[in-house]
């Protein structure tokens, strides 16, 4: 596999950055995954680290070097996040449970699958055009289909943050699968919070990544987008990536996994924002991986 | 301060796949626990909880653990993790099994073979003073069989002593608790105490640690043995390098032991590391040897064969 990659989040206006986003390769995959927690609810925060920490493990756990079957696993990584969500609210005795928009990304075999919840976007486009896009679950969405609001009114009715699927809280998930969309050379797939489609015109965004050149086009959007968000800019996240042809000759700053052993990831993943944990300090990662290397040694042994 | 206990899993808890029986033991790291897994078959449970660390109180189940803690809580899984890591690699009749690794409660469990017997310690304690020396060497140069695989695998025990010697009804030994076992070069700071007993642990280890080599489990070796007689440990030896009081084995028991014993333990405590024997095989050729005088060279072959079955006759 080969591509171009890119990610950014930045804080805004706002207190704390409840948004996450993460991917992790292997050498025949690649998943990319973004929640936006919900500020009006308790622990918005925690419900998108639970669900995108979650989901990059399951995937460094399955994806040896691909997951089986991309449309399940996705089903099953998103279903599971969001029980994980409630465990943690049933664990730590909250009052209400955390909220998380989804969106999650698969590619391998040269094909994309994803699913979403809530209304953080996808956009594939290729060749400057923008050939497939997540439809929010939100009520002006459903008003918008419906024709009882036009794309203007929607922009800014009052109920516009509302959606009404999401990993966490009360109800199940209402998850929307894509079909498998196969992958040519120069195709660009972008995730973005509301805080990033947002304040852009609708198709600011699909011009901006056109060209495929994700390093420079990602800040340049987050920029504009910070600016058009003015003293009430929401937290902001995008990640873009390019997908490129094997037999492409190497073009800078892209990722090849052909060299990658077939058991190997690699994650990129912000934790929570505040406070450098002690270096000594063991993560998740790490104890699962500890177990998982023991349980090895064990049973080779046997 | 005063110190806390920790409350062990009650009877009949349901931990992963395996029903918690009782507690066998509760040190300052961990509880073990007897287990039966769903065919019945009964293993020994260590569960981490450093006491210092992470509370249970009464009828809870996950630990309680201040966010101040929270680093040095992690920082002991991961020498919890270091010994399972160096157990997990160790397959010999003479060092404890590890079955499972998993995690839960908040913390993280270690599933090891349950073997009926005693430890060295107690045997030593109910026997005071009628110990023979056939015994000892006996249970010695099995138990460095043990010692020898763990030295191959490029590990150091640590913390051999009586209460970490094991012996099953049959008198074969096993080797635990590889709680302080280390990948030799490992020079982190240690946040926790070290685990290591004072009276068994060589001066390398009170000192600094770049000196550590199978010389240094083979003092504890030697202090074992030592215990073995006495009923208690040696003088500690960082003391020792200030003010050597330890009475050599072939004073404090000449005429009761042979003098080639005696002094085989004295070797094994030079306070000197190039003065021990430096290997496990160097120690077990010489506990090896049964008749005091006659080195085995000069014994026929068929001797020796005999002088083996006889062994095996005492055993049984």
């Amino acid at each position: 596999m080969r591509f171009t990659i890119y990610q950014e989040s930045r804080v805004g206006k706002r207190r704390t950055n409840q948004d996450r986003v993460a991917y992790s390769y292997t050498r025949d995959a690649l998943l990319m995954v973004l929640a936006d927690g919900m500020g009006g609810h308790l622990y918005g925060e925690v419900a998108a680290q639970i669900s995108v920490q979650f989901i990059a493990q399951s995937f460094q756990q399955e994806a040896r070097p691909k997951v089986a079957d991309p449309v399940l696993f996705l089903s099953r990584v998103l279903s599971n996040a969001h029980h994980a969500i409630l465990d943690y609210a049933f664990d730590k005795q909250l009052s209400d449970i955390p909220r998380t928009t989804i969106v999650a990304c698969l590619v391998q075999d040269g094909v994309a699958h994803w699913a979403h919840a809530g209304d953080s976007r996808l956009y594939m486009i290729r060749k400057g055009r923008l050939v497939a896009q997540t439809r929010d679950h939100s009520r002006v969405q459903l008003m918008l289909d419906q024709g009882l609001l036009d794309a203007e009114a929607a922009a800014v009715h009052p109920g516009r943050n509302r959606i009404f699927s999401c990993l966490g809280g009360n109800h199940p998930p209402q998850i929307e699968f894509s079909r498998g969309v196969s992958l040519a050379n120069g195709d660009v797939i972008a995730i973005c919070s509301d805080g990033v489609w947002g304040p852009l015109e609708p198709h600011a965004l699909v011009n901006a990544l056109a060209d495929g050149r994700v390093m420079d086009s990602v800040p340049k959007l987050m920029n504009e987008a910070e600016s058009l968000g003015g003293v009430q800019c929401d937290n902001m996240t995008l990640i873009a990536m390019t997908w490129h042809d094997d037999q492409q000759e190497d073009v800078p700053d892209t990722v090849s996994t052909r060299t990658m052993p077939a058991d190997a990831f690699t994650t990129q993943m912000e934790g929570f924002g505040r406070g450098k944990r002690d270096q000594e300090d063991l993560s998740e990662d790490e104890i699962e991986r500890a177990i998982r290397e023991i349980n090895a040694a064990i049973h080779k042994f046997k | 301060m005063a110190t806390q206990q920790n409350c062990a899993l009650p009877s009949g808890f349901l931990l992963d796949h395996y029903r918690v029986e009782r507690q066998l033991s509760l040190g300052g790291f961990s509880i073990v626990y007897l287990a039966y897994d769903q065919d019945g078959t009964p293993v020994a449970i260590k569960e981490y909880l450093p006491n210092s660390l992470a509370l249970r109180a009464e009828g809870e189940v996950t630990p309680h653990v201040t966010e101040a803690h929270q680093g040095a809580f992690r920082y002991g899984m991961k020498c919890f993790f270091e010994e399972g890591r160096a157990l997990a690699k160790l397959v010999h009749p003479n060092v404890v099994r590890v079955l499972n690794f998993f995690r839960a409660n908040g913390t993280v469990y270690m599933v090891m073979q349950f073997e009926r017997g005693r430890t060295l310690h107690d045997y030593v304690q109910k026997n005071k003073g009628n110990i023979r020396e056939r015994f000892i060497r006996g249970v010695f140069t099995r138990m460095l069989n043990g010692l020898r695989e763990v030295h191959a695998h490029k590990l150091l025990h640590l913390d051999i002593k009586p209460s970490n010697i094991y012996l099953r009804a049959d008198g074969t030994p096993v080797l635990l608790d590889f709680g302080a076992a280390r990948q030799t070069l490992m020079s982190d700071t240690p946040i926790l105490k070290p685990m290591y007993t004072p009276g068994f642990a060589s001066p390398e280890q009170f000192a600094g640690r770049e000196a550590l080599g199978p010389w240094s489990d083979i003092y504890s070796v030697g202090a074992s043995m030592y215990a073995c007689l006495a009923g208690t440990s040696p003088q500690r030896s960082d003391e020792r390098i200030k003010h050597d009081s330890v009475v050599p084995a072939t004073r404090a028991w000449a005429g009761q032991y042979s003098p080639h014993f005696l002094a085989t333990i004295d070797w094994c405590l030079q306070l000197d590391s190039l003065k021990r024997p430096q290997s496990c095989f160097a120690l077990q050729k010489v506990l090896a040897q049964r008749h005091r005088e006659a080195p085995p060279q000069q014994k026929t072959w068929l001797e020796g064969l005999g002088s083996r079955l006889k062994t095996m006759i005492g055993r049984s």
